[in-house]
């Protein structure tokens, strides 16, 4: 018999991480307790789990590691409802329950021998740091040609990952261009929206795919940036958030369409995305 | 045509012609027969479908405040009753309503029809008697017969407020509200009530008919579909429905017109009104009040009185 | 080849001791598919029951897993029961509905265990109606009143037997515990041809409502069409192919059950997001849904409309919002040129 989906592993929680100055987004790293565990969990960049925490409910959220990072998982959490506001607030060393991995993944095969232009926005850089990660691995960063990556938040605080950003700043593999919306003291680097800063720049679009994450108003001004560029629908590739419950296409909630977002997707191209209606 | 009707779609058409409202708010025929349907007229070429009879039962209040634009209403008296207290509530803009009341002699009660013929293949309604040809046998009524529990018990059946008045004016007796129900009820053994209740309760499916179909049910999350605190898990037994239920009937506790609304919603044939009814009873002995009958008054408990009957709420100095 | 009642009876008594049995039986509100301990409880002379019978694999509130915790540890345990069950009296239009529930909690993916072990572990024994309401349209959709499938076993009542007819192995397996089966008298035989003739009365034609379906996302119908409509879910609960769930947790304490619950779309709550973002925030988007996912995605995805004509939500909306209207008017809305 298939394992029951409907039953969490445990994982231990072993860090506890506030991520950001405002403190509502804190990231949790998770321990596999053994290796079975670990092997049935094999995921791609891109994917998300349910996360449980006992007591208090269930809720899906991207996952923040690259499979090339063994033993752990991360995610990076906003403080929004019932289950992220109990997670913020666990011990270290609590067991959570962990579903998954669900829905698709970024297309890393057909990214091969291609640059890659990556965007993220605010907190939505969780599975697009997985995909970073992911190609940057010794073993497949040679699969792939340039590699940029557009971060941008409201002000430096709110940035995610900050010291591996510091890394990525002297990494000759990866191209890292941060930005905040406005000026702030001690800030040297770009000031600007996304959609103005990828314009500014985005590399050529030829032989090049564009992943783009973020809240709804940045997706919406930067894609019209990434036509003006050539990207065409094909390859830009982006990632939605859906309310989701089962996270197995079962319980109805999540479709956009004829496509369920938590078992179809998240990952869509926009190529894709223009085929489906516009109820996201 | 009855009269009534002819002239609901004549105002309707006025009203439409002249700018004066979006929409009207009414009846129309339904697709099954002793049944009606709410209609939202947006032009003068639509107004004949508009009807009004003893199938039009459900509570038109409901929909006002969920309709953008200037409207008109065809309201009954419980209609009207339940406007009154949302305009108390400052749920509505008077001034964007315009109020068609009518007379209503009372709703027929289908289920009672059903329970006895079986599903309703054809009815007529004719001079107060009703010929029904259902799926276990015909049978005719009398309209008093199967006149709704609800409507047997109204001391308003024309409309407390009105911006024109169709149709004759019905006479009742206003002297004091009558309880038998409640009385009967209250007068029940204690294990007798728990029973009854047990029963009702067990029949609920949680589908919330009642609580969407209540003109006076607005809240924009309702607390069982709050989740933090949960004051309700997702079971359905007996005692989350009766908490369901009884949480409704406290939070409509001074509010409740009676309409019976709640009620005729119920696939399951819950005896919402029940509970319902108690809740009137109570206050209209310890507040005087009855909701919904004079644009003036406030709901019962949105009051304060420093005779409050109720000493130890009060502080005493 | 036919049974006698009596004999059927005795038969379906001897399988007390390994199924549970359910059949319809009349209560004070109405006809219900409940456990019987006896044939003689089970109503035979039935319309359908006031709610489908999808309960007994999908029930409306289940226990999918419970936990413990002790300090920062936490033990889980799946809740999953599951029993031997024979489901008597199902009639064609719930018999479909139950295989196109199948397809839901089967998908190219995942299987749905609470589900799909309670399925196969049950004989749906379906028997032809015998009475045809005029909210019955499940003619529209190819399904007749004495449509045998999604049936293990098909029956149709000859008043004091049943004309039997085996169509599954699991229907086959249980036929094979009845005795004194027999041949149909030419009478007989003549009154089955009779019932498997039968159409409903009330007919709504689909055959053009998913391609229409596929140009009218951005229809004003939908404008119009959700006015009356006050957002309950008893549509939805009473509908046989209707499958949405809530999961949600019940605590006590240390401990803790997960829970799912029958769930609607026509609830706001449905599908809010964290963030405050609701993408199907009006009743015309969801209502738009609804009619979408039975006669337009589902179609897409499965190859069959979610719909078996059942009547159910026709009788049991408090506002008249009727099924077959809404389909019709799809059919004859004029398409917006975008």
């Amino acid at each position: 018999m298939q394992q029951n989906p409907y039953i969490p592993i445990t994982m231990k929680l072993v860090k506890n991480l506030v991520e950001t100055e405002d403190k509502l987004i804190n990231t949790f790293t998770l321990e596999f307790l053994n290796k079975q565990d670990e092997e049935n969990f094999k995921y791609m960049p891109g994917q998300f789990a349910e996360l449980s925490a006992y007591g208090h409910g269930e809720a899906p959220f991207g996952i923040a590691t690259s499979p090339t990072e063994p033993g752990i998982l991360k995610f990076s959490v906003a403080k929004v409802g019932c289950v992220s506001n109990a997670l913020h607030l666990m011990e270290e060393g609590t067991m959570v329950g962990v579903r998954g991995p669900m829905g698709n993944y970024y297309p890393i095969e057909e990214f091969k021998g291609k640059n890659l232009v990556i965007i993220g926005g605010g907190f939505a850089f969780t599975t697009l740091r997985s995909l970073a990660k992911y190609m940057l691995d010794p073993k497949h960063r040679g699969d792939y040609g340039d590699i940029t990556v557009i971060y941008g938040a409201r002000n430096p605080g709110l940035l995610l990952y900050k010291e591996e950003l510091a890394e990525w700043e002297n990494n000759p593999n990866i191209n890292l261009v941060t930005t905040i919306d406005r000026p702030a003291e001690g800030w040297n680097k770009h000031v600007g929206f996304i959609p103005s800063i990828t314009e500014q720049i985005a590399p050529s679009s030829v032989n090049t795919y564009a992943v783009v994450c973020g809240p709804p108003a940045m997706i919406k001004f930067t894609l019209p940036v990434l036509e003006k560029l050539n990207f065409p629908p094909e390859r830009i590739y982006t990632s939605l958030e859906m309310r989701m419950k089962c996270g197995l296409g079962i319980c109805g909630r999540c479709n956009i369409g004829t496509e369920y977002v938590c078992k179809d997707g998240p990952v869509f191209s926009m190529a894709q995305l223009k085929e489906l209606p516009s109820e996201y | 045509m009855n009269k009534i009707i002819s002239d609901i779609r004549e105002t309707a058409r006025q009203l439409l012609a002249d700018g004066k409202v979006d929409v009207v708010i009414g009846y129309e025929k339904g697709s099954l027969p002793l049944k009606a349907t709410p209609c939202f007229v947006h032009s003068a070429q639509e107004v004949d479908s508009l009807i009004w009879d003893e199938t039009c039962e459900n509570n038109l209040a409901a929909f006002v405040a969920k309709t953008p634009g200037k409207k008109a209403i065809v309201a009954k008296g419980c209609d009207s009753r339940a406007l009154v207290v949302l305009l108390q509530e400052n749920q509505l803009v008077r001034d964007d309503l315009y109020i068609i009341g009518v007379s209503c002699h009372g709703v027929i009660d289908q289920r009672k029809i059903g329970a006895e013929v079986g599903e309703i293949l054809e009815a007529s309604i004719t001079d107060g008697k009703i010929s029904v040809k259902g799926m276990e046998g015909d049978k005719e009524y009398l309209f008093a017969e199967v006149k709704d529990a609800t409507c047997q018990t109204c001391r308003y059946p024309n409309p407390v407020i009105e911006d024109l008045h169709l149709g004759e004016l019905i006479q009742v007796s206003q002297d004091v509200a009558a309880f038998a129900d409640v009385a009967a009820m209250e007068n029940k053994s204690e294990s007798e009530r728990q029973e009854y209740f047990k029963e009702q309760m067990s029949k609920c499916i949680r589908c919330y008919a009642c609580r969407n179909a209540c003109p006076l049910c607005y809240c924009q999350e309702c607390f069982v579909d709050c989740n933090s605190p949960r004051w309700l898990t997702g079971g359905v037994d007996r005692a989350e429905n009766l908490l369901f239920q009884a949480g409704r009937v406290l939070h409509l506790a001074g509010r409740c017109v009676d309409c019976g609304a709640c009620s005729r919603a119920c696939l399951q044939g819950v005896d919402i009104r029940a509970l319902n009814r108690k809740m009137t009873k109570d206050v209209y002995e310890m507040y005087n009040h009855e909701s919904g009958i004079s644009e003036e008054g406030k709901p019962a408990l949105n009051v304060y009185s420093a005779n409050d009957p109720e000493e130890q709420f009060l502080v005493k100095e | 080849m036919k049974i006698s009642k009596e004999k059927f009876g005795q038969a379906l008594d001897a399988l007390i001791a390994e199924y549970q049995i359910i059949a319809p039986v009349s209560d004070a509100n109405g006809i219900a598919f409940k456990g019987v301990k006896s044939f003689s409880e089970v109503k035979q002379d039935y319309l359908n029951s006031k709610l489908p019978p999808k309960a007994f694999f999908f029930p409306q509130h289940e226990k999918l897993m419970s936990y413990k915790k002790e300090g920062k540890d936490v033990t889980v345990k799946s809740e999953l029961k599951v029993e031997n069950t024979v489901l008597f009296g199902i009639r064609p239009c719930d018999a479909k509905g139950m295989q196109l529930l199948d397809m839901v909690f089967k998908n190219d993916q995942y299987t749905d265990p609470y589900y799909y072990e309670r399925r196969e572990k049950a004989v749906i024994i379906g028997v032809a109606c015998q009475k045809i309401a005029p909210t019955c349209f499940c003619s529209s959709f190819g399904i007749s009143p004495a449509g045998s499938e999604g049936s293990d076993l098909f029956l149709i009542d000859l008043g004091d037997s049943y004309d039997v007819e085996v169509i599954t192995e699991k229907g086959k397996a249980l036929a094979a515990r009845f005795e004194a089966l027999s041949e149909l008298t030419a009478d007989e035989q003549a009154l089955v041809e009779k019932v498997k003739r039968a159409e409903t009365t009330s007919k709504v034609d689909v055959s053009t409502t998913t391609s229409k379906l596929d140009k009218m996302f951005n229809s004003p119908y939908w404008d119009s069409l959700q006015e009356k409509c006050i957002g309950c879910n008893v549509c939805s609960f009473s509908c046989p192919t209707c499958h949405c769930f809530d999961i949600s947790e019940e605590v006590r304490k240390n401990e803790g059950t997960r829970v799912r619950t029958w769930d609607g779309c026509m609830a706001p709550l449905f599908t809010l997001h964290g963030s405050g973002h609701n993408p199907r925030d009006h009743k015309k988007a969801r209502w738009r849904q609804r009619m979408m996912h039975k006669f337009n995605y589902f179609v897409h995805n499965n190859g069959s409309m979610s719909c078996v004509g059942c009547g159910r939500c026709i009788k049991s909306c408090p506002v008249n919002m009727d099924i077959r209207q809404v389909i019709d008017g799809a059919n004859k809305a004029e398409l917006v040129v975008e």
